[in-house]
């Protein structure tokens, strides 16, 4: 009986807890306060935090209950993450939600899109500059998309290991947008440039809405094939809102659909952060890379807004350059809290969603690229 | 978000109000297809949610059957959602198919709750359109009866 | 390996440049198409409205046009005698639910959107105190013409 206690004991948490748990857990906690107490992205971080919580209780090995265990809870759901199911079905949720009417608008302002796309590409020869290997350098180049569900549907396919770093890395920038973009934004514009007012965009009709989601489907996956999980199922979800007809089905892809994706993805991200796998040497470079790749694609933004300005005959505020990053609506509130500090009377939330949603288009075909290349 | 800022924005009762607030109602606002001879209100009962007319024709019918008819855009049923007697007081019936957009009276009185400047600015659009309705609603043409 | 060493061994400038280009090309050709959306969606009116203005014109040339023919359509007219019969044992003027109902139970077909035909063509107009009258006037002008 005494054996029977003192083994009971030994396999407790208390047991076989060691600082690297705890670290973890202490991590847990703070991103849980950021969702609750700083409301910084809520719906993300707190199933994250709370799955870091639930993969961090220190559990004995081959007990089938690990994330990484075959036959457990956690590695059932898990399968979504890595097989690439969840992000497919977020951007389903993501389609059916967003409005692309300011984009149709005035598709120039796509560009601004593109061009914060650039902070990918230059974190991507940072990370190979620095010794990760190309299909790991190429998924932390990623997380300045500021889209997570891109960034861990091309880690799962090039560096699965990565997954958890790279998956909390870039939901706590989208998370963070309120923090890291305004300074670079002020850095790079001058008062005069951020008062800037856009001219109120045309109307786009019923129709217009139903063909774009058709025409931007078959156009960027013509180009780029790779991005038809994700393009596919976010241009067919904006379908299912423009047609009308099918209100049902939207309103299920929009709300309980990505609502319960986002639990799942959330908790088994959260929960793939072990401390074994995450308080690596490598997590370190995945953040600071990952600040870095962030910062590049809102300056690549801006300054990209700025050099239009020299072309363009109607001037548009840089500000929304910034929102190119797909973080979406955040960075679009980001480019109207700063412009609004300038200016409280000037309204840049709509005209920032255009590069907002295109920054999304823009990173999924990133991702599509970088997938192409390093299969080849 | 359930319906787009610029349909909101083309709408008479949301026409003055800016881009910030119409962010806030459009969430609130959801887009519902109507078949001919659908039934949208009824006299008598609760009312629940109010309608704003995209397209379709739609009659209205009171008191002792005194009916209008509405065919334009931007025209709203179902204000008793929000004004007394908080019960409809008409039927509401497609004539032809349409679209319409729908907020549930909840939903309106939690976005007075919430912002209330911009309620007052809807309350007094719906109250103007209340005033023209009004006979229809009471049958105050009692003398002038046929 | 590390710095441009690195770099260059995995062709790091390369996939670059050719990604940040392709991503450019996908957005700009997109942006393009997206403007001229509602380009061909004007044109496509066009031709529509243009086309049906031929159509009218040619149906002019076959038929001396008539007052009734330009304002009532044709399945608004054949609808109108059975409608008209209603109202004339409601008696004037008539609650428009009550013709809704009537309608129904007597099988006419559609009866909501032809009787929103016929407000459309003033054939049912309203008369005071939320009631409607049948457009005398209206249809006298028709016969007469």
């Amino acid at each position: 009986m005494e054996n029977l206690l003192i083994e009971f004991l030994s396999n407790t948490g208390f047991a076989l807890v060691d600082y690297r748990n705890i670290i973890m857990l202490l991590v847990g906690i703070i991103i849980i306060y950021l969702g609750v107490a700083k409301q910084y992205e809520p719906l993300l971080l707190v199933p994250i935090g709370f799955g870091m919580l639930i993969g961090n209780i220190p559990i004995i090995k081959d007990f089938g209950l690990g994330i990484y265990e075959s036959g457990s809870f956690l590695n059932y759901v898990y399968y979504g993450v890595t097989h690439d199911i969840y992000p497919p079905l977020i951007f389903l949720g993501i389609g059916a939600l967003t409005d692309f009417s300011t984009m149709l608008a005035r598709p120039v302002l796509m560009l601004l899109g593109a061009a914060a796309q650039i902070g990918i590409f230059t974190t991507f020869l940072g990370a190979l500059a620095i010794g990760f290997p190309p299909n790991e350098a190429a998924s932390i180049g990623i997380i300045g998309g500021a889209d997570g569900p891109t960034a861990i549907f091309l880690t799962a396919m090039l560096a699965p290991r990565l997954i958890g770093p790279i998956a909390v890395a870039a939901y706590s920038y989208m998370a963070l947008v309120p923090v890291i973009q305004p300074p670079i934004m002020r850095l790079l514009t001058t008062r005069k440039e951020r008062l800037i007012r856009m001219e109120e965009p045309r109307e786009v009709s019923k129709r217009e809405k139903i063909i774009f989601p058709i025409v931007g489907f078959l156009l960027c996956c013509f180009l780029a094939p790779a991005a038809l999980p994700l393009l596919g199922m976010l241009f067919f979800g904006n379908l299912l809102k423009e047609c009308v007809v099918v209100e049902r089905l939207a309103k299920t892809a929009r709300t309980s659909l990505i609502d319960i994706v986002t639990i799942l993805l959330g908790v088994t991200v959260g929960a793939s952060t072990q401390a074994d796998v995450f308080l690596t040497r490598q997590s370190i470079g995945i953040f600071a890379l990952g600040a870095f790749s962030f910062a590049i694609a809102t300056a690549s933004g801006v300054i990209f807004a700025k050099i239009m300005n020299l072309f363009l005959r109607k001037k548009i505020n840089p500000l929304i350059g910034a929102a190119g990053v797909s973080a979406v609506p955040n960075s679009a509130r980001v480019v109207q809290m700063v412009g609004q500090k300038e200016d409280p009377t000037n309204f840049l939330l709509m005209h920032a969603m255009a590069p907002n949603i295109s920054g999304v288009i823009g990173s999924a075909i990133a991702a599509a690229i970088l997938w192409s290349f390093m299969s080849l | 978000m359930s319906t787009d800022i610029q349909t909101l924005k083309s709408l008479d009762l949301f026409a003055d109000l800016n881009f910030g607030e119409l962010e806030q109602i459009a969430p609130l606002m959801h887009l519902m297809k109507v078949t001919e001879g659908e039934v949208l209100t009824r006299k008598g009962e609760p009312a629940g949610t109010f309608f704003i007319i995209l397209s379709g024709n739609f009659m209205l019918s009171f008191k002792e059957e005194r009916t209008f008819t509405l065919h334009n855009k931007g025209n709203i049923i179902g204000l008793s959602t929000v004004v007394t007697p908080f019960r409809y007081t008409g039927t509401a019936v497609a004539l032809t198919d349409g679209l319409v957009l729908l907020m549930q009276g909840q939903d309106f009185l939690r976005l007075i709750q919430s912002n209330s400047a911009l309620g007052d600015k809807i309350m007094q659009k719906i109250n103007e359109i209340v005033s023209e309705r009004m006979p229809y609603m009471t049958g105050a043409w009692e003398e002038r009866r046929y | 390996m590390f710095g441009l060493e690195a770099i260059i061994a995995h062709d790091g400038l390369g996939i670059s440049v050719i990604g940040i280009s392709i991503v450019f090309v996908s957005l700009v050709l997109l942006s393009f198409a997206v403007s001229q959306i509602h380009k061909l969606i004007e044109l496509w009116d066009k031709k529509n409205t243009s086309y049906q203005r031929v159509k009218k014109s040619q149906q002019k040339d076959q038929k001396t046009p008539s007052v009734s023919d330009l304002a009532i359509p044709q399945d608004v007219q054949k609808a109108s005698r059975q409608f008209k019969l209603l109202i004339e044992w409601m008696g004037e003027p008539f609650p428009l639910p009550k013709l809704l109902d009537l309608s129904g139970k007597c099988g006419l077909s559609h009866p909501h959107s032809t009787i929103n035909e016929f407000i459309k063509c003033e054939l049912i107009i309203p008369a005071e105190n939320g009631y409607y009258v049948w457009n005398k006037q209206l249809e006298e002008k028709r016969s007469s013409t």
